[in-house]
């Protein structure tokens, strides 16, 4: 279990806007917390397991993709916003996440 | 009263262009896209030339795929996405304005290029390379088409068997527009050698130009090339309904299996001749209606022998007078793309009225003795002409086109 600190989260954000910024050819200064990342940015699910193995890597975290698609079906993500979030439960609370569901 | 079937869109990619116009002009131009190999050291090779597609068609490719889409694709996918792409744009199609539940996807895929010349570190992205429907789904999924999306794998008469099914489609009445085609890319090591060792590829290699050489005494086997061909195939009530330019019409098709070798053909064409009667049956056209075959004429010994052979059975004292021409001469044997490539050739032939010659026809082979439009195109007005492709596992396919009049 990691603590998150401001520091996190910056790095959490910036890293989950560049990673779409870049996939999907656009702006980053079009990106926020409320784009949507189907219809705004024609993205799609495996993102989501791409940036998973990013912060990983990044952090070191022991998580099976099970306990995240267990969470994940009953806390379906849709905008940059609420994946940033999911991703720092993630990393806060690695394969202990659904103890600590919202 | 079945509906009419026309083509009204057109896109194709190949080692000669990357547009329908600069294909067609160096076509007629009976330019050889052949050229010793750059997408791998084929120095383990016995044969080290191919038809490859030219380097700008990464340029092109990105003007029409997102990043993202293009990362799940290889790059035959991307080929046939790019084509369809095009051809879409040829037809001057909206899909806004159409039914999407009646529009669909039919593509001739015999290999997917995920293979060592294209290496992948993403694992996911792998299966998405690997999966046989992807040509067709990715289409399907560009313009949110909800029709039947499938491919289908009939060697090298993959795509010519992707048009025949999307002519059906259409003729009864289940979809007004039908995305057909195909595309393919086998220039990497495995095949190569896998060919090789069936001898069944030129091994001339030096010029490259010269390799392919379809009917004549000295050929020694076929080049591979790579492309796609994709064709919006419509019903002529639909097209008028928006008044769409049209290429051409399809009259009808004929598709057999010879029941007989995985690799050659029937003895004497045997097969081929069944399946060309019967295209002229099903499309209702007699014999001395057909002014033009494009061959499926790979430049090896026994294809080029038995087309010859079935053709003078089913077209008797008028085969010689037919002119019949091999595009393979140019652009290498695209396998699953062939068949849309070379029926894309053959509406063009009737609606420019000239036809692509066959070239390095410089030793005539006794025994083949047809008009195959040697070395140098021809102008010649035609109405009906008949587009072969026979594939491996003895899958025939004859397309009958005719050109259009309102």
């Amino acid at each position: 279990m990691a603590t998150i600190t401001e520091s996190i989260k910056a790095e959490v954000k910036e890293i989950v806007y560049n990673f779409f910024a870049e996939e999907c050819e656009t702006d980053v200064s079009r990106i926020t917390n409320e784009t949507n990342i189907i219809s705004d940015l024609d993205g799609d699910s495996l993102m989501f397991l791409e940036l998973i193995e990013i912060f990983k890597k990044k952090y070191h975290l022991d998580i099976e993709l099970k306990t995240i698609g267990k969470y994940a079906v009953k806390h379906p993500v849709s905008t940059i916003g609420q994946l940033i979030e999911m991703q720092l439960l993630i990393i806060e609370h690695e394969n202990r996440l659904l103890e600590f569901e919202r | 009263m079945p509906e009419e079937v026309v083509i009204t869109g057109m896109g194709i990619i190949s080692s000669l262009g990357l547009s329908l116009e600069e294909n067609w002009k160096n076509l007629i131009a009976g330019k050889s896209g052949i050229r010793h190999i750059t997408l791998f050291d084929p120095v383990s090779c016995a044969t080290r030339i191919a038809a490859e597609v030219p380097a700008e068609f990464e340029e092109l490719s990105r003007r029409y795929i997102k990043k993202r889409a293009a990362s799940q694709m290889t790059r035959v996918t991307r080929m046939c996405v790019t084509a369809a792409k095009i051809a879409v744009e040829d037809a001057g199609i909206s899909f806004e304005e159409a039914d999407r539940t009646r529009c669909s996807v039919i593509m001739g895929v015999v290999n997917t290029g995920n293979s060592s010349a294209e290496r992948d570190t993403n694992l996911q992205n792998t299966v998405f390379k690997s999966m046989t429907n992807s040509m067709p789904a990715w289409i399907s999924l560009e313009y949110q088409l909800t029709g039947p999306n499938f491919a289908v794998n009939t060697a090298c008469a993959s795509s010519a068997y992707a048009i025949a099914f999307g002519y059906e489609m259409i003729r009864n009445g289940q979809s007004d527009i039908v995305i057909v085609g195909g595309a393919d890319s086998i220039i990497n090591a495995e095949e190569i050698n896998g060919f090789n060792a069936l001898y069944a590829l030129s091994v001339a290699n030096d010029p490259p130009g010269q390799a392919s050489k379809p009917f004549s005494g000295d050929r020694d086997g076929f080049v591979i090339g790579e492309g796609a061909g994709v064709l919006i195939l419509e019903s002529a009530a639909h097209a008028h309904a928006r008044n769409a330019r049209i290429h051409a019409g399809v009259a009808g098709y004929a598709l057999t299996s010879e029941g007989y070798n995985i690799m050659a053909p029937m003895k004497d064409g045997e097969g081929m001749a069944r399946t060309m009667e019967l295209a002229l049956k099903n499309a209702g056209v007699g014999r001395e209606e057909i002014g033009y075959i494009n061959a499926h004429g790979t430049s090896t010994e026994l294809n080029d022998r038995y087309e010859t052979m079935a053709i003078k059975k089913v077209f008797g004292e008028l085969a010689g007078q037919i002119p019949v021409s091999s595009s393979k001469s140019m652009i290498g044997h695209t396998i699953g793309a062939a068949g849309a490539i070379e029926a894309i050739i053959t509406a063009m032939s009737l609606r420019e009225g000239i036809l692509p010659p066959t070239i390095n026809y410089r030793n005539p082979d006794p025994d083949l003795d047809l008009d195959y439009v040697p070395n140098i195109p021809r102008i010649k007005d035609i109405r009906t002409a008949m587009s072969n492709s026979f594939g491996f596992g003895g899958h025939n396919a004859i397309l009958v086109l005719k050109k259009y009049t309102a």
